[in-house]
């Protein structure tokens, strides 16, 4: 099962994310907006591979899951990369150490341009059991 | 997250209905929103009567929070909004009031072709114009600037464009702000915004953004038509893009720094993405330095698209662009704030004025405009859907005595991406299109349903609104022949 949901919304996209904790959620997240944007073409070359560092801080956690994303968004626009895989290194609330990895665009087809992640209507809940949030991106 | 608005809502008069300030604690001032009862039930099916409410609750708003019968349900601010706050009074300036692609907008050209003559060569220039014009997501063109370069064009919008020889002098003073707003600091532009813009000058981008081949089928204000050199039959094309990833790299990072004006200027707004500061504060000034800067770097885009599509008229048909008379009729931004100058209450004030999804739309007379647009007022440009209809509008007094100068921008979205991506098959779609005399050329399949006509209101219903209220007057529809998709 898929770790997010796609919400209706008239003009723009939003998501319902899980996470088994506040590192899965923003893992669940960063996968779910290039899941939604990309699709790999196959191909039997092994696919170019970049990691890159992120540290972001905010102050409280809602602006550091936007961030987050944003700053995702904005690197795979300017480094010409789809991010797979993401390693959190370090969390808390208000302060996240961590590695995107990246595969070259040239083998994806982009389905999707998704502009920015929004704080309109955005929730993150510890629900008991797991984390979860709802965010509305601008595509 | 989507159902049935049941707030407060009075009908004023057939075309007008307001949210009464009383709807919400915290509202300034009441809402009001141009629609008829057609159009009402689908602006009721989500959120955007709620963000109306929500923009009432801007420090120094004036007058009202306004919706355009396009309205739709964005982020922060509705599409279709429109909000004017008095700088003197606090009023402030709210990135989300303008949206991530700073002056998306749209530009309208003329020609001295007639449907008659061409009707043969359509599929020809659809395909000429999909080949030479970048589109698509990142897509990349073949325009590429350095930093100091960049900078230029920042500071000089469409007559950077025009001085590399991509366009004339007379495309200027018909573009909005002569193509150049003033004020522009690219000091306030990250390094990441730069790199974003570095290729994507001359560029579509994707969504809802389009190149349109058109023809002329039906004229409303003979006198106007005459005056802009328009008449049945005749093709236009029109071009609808924005400021590309520079223009969402700013507003993010504005956003950002914005959310914490909320607590360091005591601002109370029910939605985050309403982050906002005084526009006279250091944040605002700089935000309004920056978005300035994209506002530039779209007109620059939009003029550098013109000079594409004039190439390819030109390598098709074998004539100059000049001979088969394709010129500029007006460039018009739809998600912009700007200071401007309104009567409020008897007294003379500056105003600023976000118009996120919602068109400039200046009457007769308007010192804002060039000589040409005196007599008939600003010309407003309405693209519509793929399958239905575009107008051509001109602004008028009512609009600067009741809408700040504002009109609608568009159809306005009915169905989510998601809704038509589950229920429209690509290539019906495409023959239904077809079989009307539409041809459609898309990056991505994807983006070809989620924009398909069922998608959107009927821009038809839309502009009888803003007629019927008199915002803008009706000159001429035009119906697509050729349409690009990013």
């Amino acid at each position: 099962m898929k770790n997010y949901q796609i919400i209706e919304h008239t003009a723009d996209l939003a998501l319902c994310i899980q996470g088994e904790d506040l590192s899965g959620l923003f893992t669940n997240a960063a996968l779910a907006l290039f899941e939604i944007s990309a699709v790999k073409i196959p191909s039997s070359k092994p696919p170019k591979k970049e990691s890159i560092s992120i540290t972001q801080k905010a102050g409280t956690p809602d602006e550091l899951f936007i961030n987050w994303l944003n700053e995702l968004l904005s690197l795979s626009a300017t480094r010409e990369l789809v991010f797979t895989e993401f390693k959190i290194d370090k969390i808390s609330e208000k302060a996240l150490e961590a590695t995107a990895i990246g595969e070259d665009i040239s083998g994806y087809k982009i389905n999707k341009e998704i502009k920015a992640a929004t704080y309109s209507d955005l929730k993150i809940e510890n629900t008991g059991s797991n984390w979860q949030a709802e965010v509305i991106l601008d595509v | 997250m989507s159902e049935l608005w049941q707030g407060q809502l009075e009908k004023i008069d057939d075309y007008h209905w307001r949210i009464p300030k009383s709807y919400k604690p915290g509202m300034r001032v009441p809402g009001i929103i141009y629609a008829d009862e057609k159009l009402l039930k689908d602006i009721r099916q989500d959120k955007a009567l709620e963000q109306v409410a929500n923009v009432a609750f801007l420090p120094g708003i004036v007058n009202a929070s306004l919706a355009m019968p396009d309205i739709h349900w964005g982020y922060g601010f509705c599409i279709g909004g429109v909000a004017a706050t008095d700088i003197e009074e606090g009023g402030v300036i709210s990135p989300g009031g303008v949206g991530y692609d700073i002056n998306c907008g749209v530009r309208l050209m003329r020609t001295d072709l007639r449907y008659e003559e061409i009707k043969d060569r359509i599929e020809e220039l659809v395909w000429a114009l999909f080949n030479d014009v970048p589109a698509g997501v990142g897509s990349k063109g073949d325009i590429r600037v350095g930093l100091r370069e960049e900078k230029e064009i920042l500071l000089k919008g469409a007559k950077w464009a025009v001085e590399k020889g991509y366009g004339t002098a007379d495309d200027l003073e018909c573009t909005e702000e002569n193509g150049a707003i003033a004020g522009a600091d690219p000091d306030a532009v990250s390094d990441r915004a730069y790199e974003r813009g570095k290729a994507q000058s001359g560029t579509l981008g994707s969504g809802n953004h389009f190149l349109e081949i058109q023809v002329i089928e039906q004229l409303y204000d003979r006198e106007a038509c005459d005056a802009l050199g328009l008449d049945l039959g005749q093709i236009t094309v029109m071009i609808h893009s924005g400021s590309r990833g520079l223009g969402y790299q700013i507003c993010d990072e504005y956003v950002k720094s914005m959310i914490h004006c909320l607590t360091k200027y005591n601002i109370n707004v029910p939605d985050r993405q309403l982050a906002c500061a005084p526009v006279n504060s250091p944040e605002g000034k700089s935000y309004l330095a920056a978005m300035k800067c994209a506002a530039n770097y779209a007109w620059s885009n939009r003029q550098c698209l013109m000079h594409l599509v004039r190439q390819s008229f030109q390598r098709v048909l074998g004539t100059s662009w000049q001979k088969m008379g394709m010129f500029l009729i007006y460039d018009v931004a739809h998600n912009i704030a700007k200071i401007e100058k309104y009567t409020v209450g008897g007294k003379e004030k500056n105003l600023c004025v976000h118009r996120k999804g919602a068109t400039r739309a200046f009457g007769p007379g308007h010192p804002a405009l060039p000589e040409r647009y005196k007599k008939i007022g600003q010309p407003v440009i309405i693209p519509g859907d793929m399958g239905r209809n575009s107008y051509l509008l001109v602004g008028t007094q009512k609009a600067q005595d009741e809408t700040f100068g504002s009109t609608c921008h568009g159809a306005g979205r009915v169905k989510s991406r998601t809704a038509a991506l589950r229920s429209i098959n690509a290539n019906v779609l495409l023959k239904e299109l077809e079989s009307k005399g539409i041809i459609v050329k898309a990056s991505g399949r994807d983006t070809l349903v989620e924009e398909a006509p069922q998608a959107y209101k009927d821009v038809n219903d839309v502009v009888d609104v803003v007629h019927q209220a008199g915002i803008s007057k009706r000159v001429c529809r035009m119906r697509p022949l050729g349409v690009i998709k990013g």
